[in-house]
């Protein structure tokens, strides 16, 4: 058992005192939080395979560690259900990974939330929502998986807001940011079906997204006509960047795109050539960098869609991830743009309750 | 009832200062910019303190890409070996 998740605290028997109990000690997001009484924390842990102190992510800053205990323990606070466990691990197993940078993104100015994406039959299987109100509220698993990442970071790696989280204006997606990718009437492969994982695996994807755009058009009838509005958000002036995007079509925007054959890979090449601003445009709002520049045109990774005198966002289309999520009505996507203003998170997926490639 | 505490704490962890330089005099400074907008200038002018009042000398300019990421250790040890001290700040 590990040395301090094990750490008991004992309580009168009241679930309100209890609740209060939790306020006292600085454990929440500021809601009220499910008492992590010892019998439900046990019950999280039957999910997982590995012993309790197996580290499932560490904190370099620091060298605070996240045991699979420790996790449990915050995702019975969250108010998940044991069946949800296996996704907060492989979540932070991604966020573990050096190139996510979750202690950036998660102690900036900026103020990141590290959205989570799953993809695959668990999504279902644990009754997530990848349909209608996507983003929420209203779906415990999306809900409180979310949240459970919240009070991790809060709590094994205090990443306290004011103190160790120094975001501006903070975000609420940083309460909770978990979605499903909706398979239903989805004409491309599922994002986890682009993996290389063996069949029937399912994924999560943590990516630290910066903010939501809802990118409307009601009247655009082909591919072209609905992701120039996509494009244009894209290269605002607030959020053109060398990062990674994520973008969340509708079914009735996927529904154009699917039906005049488009693939995933024609919508990077799309949005990565059009989501670009002129220099000038970018010197006018003191935001030209020539590194940036340069890094854009770097042989090594430079995309024959780049237009020369532009700022495109990102370093080639593949940093414009695309799936579909939300319900049928309605011409309403997302477009979630990178913390940072360089590159300085990467998105990173994991298989979700097993081992592929392990140690 | 019996609650599990959801914190953990740290390591204990052996960290000491760099022993303080005896004196600046005619040393060789150099300086890491994290690669944010205004970095190079401030540290730039930061050095100048150091050559005006100290007559230091300015050595390379060490970089990195990701300001909230360590410096690569490849850096530092360069930068061991170049400079006598080195500056760093944010530059935001």
């Amino acid at each position: 058992m590990p040395r301090d998740s094990a750490r008991i605290h004992d309580v009168p028997d009241d679930l309100l005192a209890a609740m209060d109990y939790c306020y006292e000690q600085g454990w929440t997001d500021g809601l009220p939080v499910v008492p992590p009484v010892t019998d439900r924390v046990e019950a999280m842990m039957m999910y997982e395979g590995r012993p309790p102190e197996t580290v499932i992510a560490l904190h370099p800053a620091t060298g605070l560690e996240c045991t699979i205990h420790a996790a449990a323990v915050n995702a019975v606070m969250a108010g998940c259900l044991p069946e949800y466990f296996p996704v907060i691990v492989a979540a932070f197993e991604a966020m573990h990974e050096p190139d996510f940078n979750f202690h950036g993104s998660t102690a900036s100015t900026g103020g990141s939330a590290p959205l989570l994406i799953v993809s695959g039959g668990v999504a279902d299987e644990i009754g997530m929502n990848s349909d209608v109100n996507l983003f929420g509220p209203g779906n415990r698993a999306n809900a409180t998986i979310g949240r459970a990442t919240r009070l991790i970071l809060r709590n094994v790696f205090q990443m306290i807001p004011g103190i160790s989280d120094k975001s501006t204006q903070g975000n609420p997606n940083k309460y909770s940011f978990c979605i499903a990718e909706r398979a239903r009437d989805n004409p491309w492969p599922l994002l986890v079906e682009t993996l290389d994982y063996p069949e029937g695996v399912s994924s999560v994807t943590a990516y630290a997204g910066g903010g939501f755009f809802n990118v409307e058009n009601h009247g655009g009838a082909t591919p072209e006509a609905v992701l120039s509005s996509f494009a244009d958000t894209m290269a605002g002036l607030g959020v053109l960047t060398l990062g990674q995007s994520v973008i969340v079509l509708s079914p009735e925007h996927m529904r154009i795109l699917g039906n005049a054959g488009w693939t995933r890979e024609n919508a990077q090449d799309y949005l990565f050539e059009n989501a670009r601003r002129s220099r000038a445009d970018m010197e006018t709002a003191g935001k030209f960098r020539e590194r940036d520049y340069a890094r854009q045109r770097d042989p090594a990774v430079k995309s024959s869609l780049l237009h020369d005198g532009y700022m495109h966002r990102g370093i080639s289309p593949a940093d414009i991830l695309i799936i579909m999520g939300g319900g049928d009505a309605g011409g309403h996507s997302s477009f979630i743009p990178s913390w940072s203003r360089a590159r300085s998170s990467l998105m990173q997926s994991k298989p979700i309750g097993v081992c592929i490639d392990c140690d | 009832m019996q609650l599990y505490d959801p914190t953990v704490t740290g390591p204990d962890r052996q960290s000491r200062r760099a022993p303080p330089l005896a004196s600046l005099e005619g040393l060789t400074v150099g300086y890491l910019e994290n690669g944010k907008l205004n970095a190079t200038n401030m540290l730039r002018e930061t050095a100048e303190v150091f050559v005006a009042r100290h007559g230091c000398q300015i050595g390379p300019v060490y970089s990195k890409f990701n300001a909230s990421a360590p410096a690569p250790e490849a850096t530092l040890r360069l930068a061991a070996d170049e400079v006598d001290f080195l500056i760093t700040g944010l530059g935001d």
